[in-house]
C-alpha cells in the first residue's frame, strides 16, 4: 500500500454513532479502516443479529464510506457482530495493521494540533501518524511533553528535537512545529487541560503493561474531557511468530 | 489464520416462502466471515467452553441423581455413571471432529442436517429444542427440591410441598432475566463453576478418605451388585441426563475462539471432568450410608451425606452448591434451547420470526419465550425421572445420528469436509458410539420412550408440512 498510515475509525453503527463533523476532513490524507460494529448480549447469537441488522448497518456504512472517500481518504471497511467490542477493536487493529485509532468526536477546521510526546518509545510511529494526517495541511503542530522527575533538561531537549527532526524528514514544514514543556504536573491532567485550546490531540497508547486496550483509561479520559477528536497511536505490534 | 471454507449451499423455501439464510464464506480462528466484509466475532475461549459444558452437566449428576440412582442400582450405580461417561466420551470425540469441520451455531443439528439431509436434521433439531426444554424442566424441579430442603433446614413447616411452585418461579424468572438482562452472564457462569468444583473437590476428598476408614469410622459395607445387573443399565439410561452438557458446547460452536483446538478440548475435557466427579460422588455417598438409606433421601440425598460427614456446615454448603448448580444448569439449557430455535429458523425450518431480536434489549425474545414457556408446563408435572429420560432420549437420538453422520461424511469424503481434528479408531469408535447411544434408549421406561417417539414423529411431520422443499445437505 502507499505510505498513508492506516487509521481505525470504530463506530457502533447501529446505536446512532455516525461519522462526526470534521472527521472526514481530518482523515482526508490517510487510509481509513472503517469498523462498524454492533455489540449484542450473550443470549443472542451473532448470526441472529446479523440476519436482522446486516442490511441496515451496511446501508449506513455505505454512506460513511462515501463521505470519507469524498474527502480524499482511501477506505477499507468491516462490519462485525460481536459480544465483546473491545476484542473486536483489538483484533481489527492487529489484522489491518492500524497505526492509530480515532476516538471519533466532532471538530471544526483543524488549525492547532496537540501532540503528546511521552518518551522515546514508539516515537517513530507517532511521527508517522502526525506527518501522515497533518503533513500536507496548514495546521500548526505543538509537541507537548510533561517532564518526569528523573528527566534532565537535556533529555527533554533531545527528545523533542529528535521528534522535530523526524517530522522534518517526513516532509513536515518545521516552521509549523512548536514545542512546549510542562513540569510538576500529572501528565494526564496536563494533557487534558492543555488540549482545551487545541482542535485535535494525538497521543500514544499509554501503559505498556496493558497489552489489549484502545480506549483504556488515559486516552479515554483525555477524550472525555477534551470532547474533540483524539488519535491514539498504537504500539508496534509484538512479533507474531508464535501464532500461525 | 487459514480460512476454512464452508461449501454448503442450502436451498428451497418453507411454507411461508422463507429461504434458509446463506452460508458464510469462511471460518477463521477469530471470526466467521460473510460476504467478505461482514464478520461474526468469536468470543468464547477454552475456559468459557469448559464452563458451559461442566456448568450444564454438574447440576444433575451430583445434586439430583445420587439418591435415585442408589435406590435403583445399589452401590453399582457407580458403574452406571461410569457407563454413562463412557458413552458420552464415545460421542464427544466424533462431535469434536464434526465441530472442527463445521464450527457453526446449532451443534448436532447443524452437523446432521448438513451431513444427512433436512429430514434427519429436522427430527434432531426440533428434538434438540424440545429435549433442552425437558432438561431445563428437570433441573428446575431439582432446584425446587433444593429450595424446599432449605425451608426444611430452617424449620419452616409448609402445609404443601413447595417444590413445583419454586421450580415455576425460577423458570419464569430465568426466562425474564434472559430476555431483559444484558449483564455479563458468562463471567458469572465461570465463577459459579469454579466455586462448585472447589467445594466438591474438598467435600469429596474428605469423603474418599472417610470411605477408606482414615477417620476411624467403619463405612457401611455394601454388596456391589445388590440389585442385580440389569438395574445398572436402566440406571445408566436414567442418569444419562447428567451428560448432556457437552453437546451444548457445540451449540455455541460459532462463537468459540480457535475452534479447531478449543472445541475438542472443551467437549472431551468437560466429559472427563464430570465423569470423575460423578463416579467419586456416588462412591462416597453410597459408602457413607449404604444404598438403601441413601435412596430414601431422594433428590437431596447429598445434603444428608454432607451432614453425616461435616455436620450442619457441610449440609449448608451442599445445599448452597446444589442451588447454584441446578440454577446454572437450567439457565444454560434455556439459553441453548434458544440457540437451537435460532439455528432452525435460520434454516427456514421454523418461521424466521422465531429468532427475531428484541430492539430494546438486543435479545431473542421469541426464541427465549419459545423455550421458557413450555418449560413451565413441564415443571408442573414434577416428574423428575420422566423429564430426565425424555431429555436423554432426544439427545441420545442426536448423539447416535452424529456418529452416523461422521461415518457418512468420512465415507463420501466431500471436498468441504476438512476437520482439523480427526478421531482415532474410525470406523469402529463412531460405530460403537452410535450403537451405544441407541442401545441405551432400550433401557428407559416405556413412557419415556413413547413420548420421545411421538416427538420424533411430530418433528418429521412438521418438516414435511412446513419445510418439505428445503434442502440443507452439503454436496456429498
Amino acid at each position: 500500500m502507499t505510505d498513508r498510515p492506516s487509521i481505525l475509525v470504530p463506530l457502533r453503527v447501529l446505536e446512532g454513532e455516525s461519522v462526526p463533523e470534521g472527521v472526514p476532513d481530518l482523515l482526508a490524507n490517510v487510509h481509513v479502516v472503517l469498523l462498524g460494529y454492533h455489540v449484542i448480549p450473550e443470549q443472542t447469537a451473532p448470526g441472529q443479529a446479523q440476519m436482522q441488522f446486516e442490511e441496515r448497518a451496511t446501508a449506513r456504512l455505505d454512506d460513511y464510506e462515501a463521505i470519507f472517500e469524498e474527502a480524499g481518504a482511501t477506505v477499507e471497511r468491516r462490519l462485525v457482530f460481536t459480544h465483546d467490542g473491545q476484542k473486536t477493536i483489538d483484533r481489527t487493529i492487529h489484522e489491518h495493521d492500524c497505526m492509530a485509532v480515532l476516538v471519533p468526536n466532532a471538530t471544526g477546521a483543524v488549525d492547532e494540533v496537540l501532540v503528546a510526546v511521552r518518551g522515546t518509545v514508539g516515537i517513530g510511529r507517532l511521527a508517522r501518524v502526525v506527518a501522515g494526517v497533518f503533513g500536507t495541511t496548514d495546521a500548526s503542530i505543538t509537541l507537548y511533553h510533561v517532564v518526569e522527575t528523573e528527566e534532565t533538561d537535556e533529555d527533554v531537549e533531545t527528545l523533542l528535537d529528535g521528534m522535530v527532526d523526524r517530522l522534518g524528514e517526513l516532509g513536515v514544514d518545521e516552521s509549523r512545529i512548536e514545542t512546549r514543556v510542562e513540569r510538576d504536573r500529572g501528565p494526564l491532567d496536563a494533557i487534558a487541560d492543555t488540549a482545551e485550546a487545541f482542535d485535535a490531540v494525538v497521543m500514544g497508547e499509554t501503559d505498556p503493561s496493558l497489552v489489549t486496550f484502545v480506549f483504556g483509561m488515559p486516552a479515554d479520559q483525555v477524550a472525555d474531557r477534551f470532547l474533540g477528536p483524539v488519535l491514539v497511536v498504537q504500539r508496534e505490534p509484538a512479533s507474531d511468530e508464535r501464532e500461525d | 489464520m487459514a480460512e476454512q471454507s464452508v461449501d454448503v449451499e442450502p436451498a428451497g423455501q418453507n411454507l411461508a416462502g422463507e429461504a434458509p439464510a446463506s452460508e458464510p464464506e469462511g471460518v477463521t480462528d477469530e471470526t466467521t466471515v460473510h460476504d467478505d466484509d461482514v464478520e461474526l466475532e468469536r468470543t468464547i475461549g477454552l475456559v468459557g467452553g469448559l464452563a458451559i459444558g461442566i456448568g450444564t452437566m454438574i447440576g444433575a449428576g451430583i445434586f439430583v441423581f445420587p439418591g435415585l440412582a442408589a435406590s435403583n442400582a445399589g452401590l453399582a450405580a457407580t458403574l452406571s455413571f461410569a457407563i454413562g461417561g463412557l458413552i458420552a466420551l464415545l460421542v464427544a470425540l466424533p462431535t469434536s471432529e464434526l465441530a472442527t469441520a463445521m464450527p457453526r451455531s446449532g451443534g448436532g443439528y447443524y452437523f446432521i442436517s448438513r451431513g444427512m439431509g433436512t429430514a434427519y436434521g429436522s427430527i434432531v433439531g426440533l428434538g434438540l429444542w424440545l429435549g433442552l426444554m425437558f432438561a431445563s424442566a428437570f433441573y428446575l424441579v431439582g432446584l425446587g427440591h433444593y429450595a424446599s430442603a432449605v425451608f426444611a433446614e430452617l424449620g419452616v413447616g409448609l402445609p404443601f410441598s413447595p417444590v413445583i411452585g419454586i421450580g415455576l418461579l425460577f423458570g419464569a424468572a430465568l426466562t425474564a432475566l434472559s430476555i431483559a438482562g444484558t449483564e455479563n452472564t458468562a463471567a458469572i457462569q465461570n465463577v459459579v463453576v469454579g466455586i462448585l468444583l472447589v467445594t466438591l473437590t474438598g467435600f469429596l476428598s474428605y469423603g474418599v478418605l472417610d470411605a477408606f476408614g482414615v477417620f476411624g469410622r467403619s463405612s457401611v459395607p455394601g454388596q456391589f451388585f445388590s440389585r442385580g445387573y440389569f438395574p445398572v443399565l436402566t440406571t445408566a439410561a436414567l442418569v444419562f441426563t447428567s451428560y448432556l452438557g457437552f453437546a451444548q458446547v457445540a451449540t455455541v460452536a460459532g462463537e468459540i475462539k480457535q475452534p479447531g483446538r478449543n472445541l475438542p478440548l472443551a467437549m472431551v475435557g468437560s466429559v472427563l471432568i464430570v465423569t470423575v466427579f460423578y463416579v467419586v460422588t456416588i462412591f462416597v455417598a453410597t459408602s457413607a450410608f449404604g444404598a438403601d438409606r441413601l435412596g430414601q433421601f431422594g433428590e437431596t440425598a447429598m445434603v444428608e451425606v454432607a451432614r453425616d460427614f461435616l455436620g450442619l456446615p457441610g449440609a449448608v454448603a451442599i445445599l448452597g452448591a446444589g442451588l447454584l448448580a441446578t440454577f446454572s444448569s437450567a439457565n444454560a439449557s434455556i439459553l441453548s434451547a434458544s440457540r437451537a430455535v435460532y439455528a432452525l429458523s435460520r434454516d427456514a425450518l421454523l418461521p424466521r420470526r422465531a429468532s427475531e431480536v428484541n430492539l430494546r434489549y438486543g435479545t431473542p425474545h421469541v426464541a427465549l419465550l419459545a423455550a421458557g414457556g413450555p418449560i413451565l408446563a413441564l415443571v408442573v408435572t414434577g416428574q423428575v425421572e420422566l423429564l430426565a429420560e425424555v431429555a436423554s432420549f432426544l439427545h441420545l437420538i442426536m448423539y447416535g445420528l452424529m456418529c452416523v453422520a461422521l461415518i457418512v461424511l468420512r465415507r463420501r469424503d466431500p471436498e468441504w469436509y476438512e476437520p482439523s481434528y480427526r478421531i482415532p479408531g474410525y470406523p469402529v469408535l463412531p460405530g460403537i458410539g452410535a450403537l451405544a447411544s441407541f442401545g441405551l434408549i432400550v433401557f428407559m421406561q416405556p413412557a419415556s420412550i413413547a413420548i420421545g417417539i411421538v416427538i420424533m414423529v411430530v418433528s418429521y411431520l412438521w418438516y414435511r408440512y412446513y419445510a418439505g422443499d428445503v434442502t440443507l445437505k452439503g454436496d456429498i
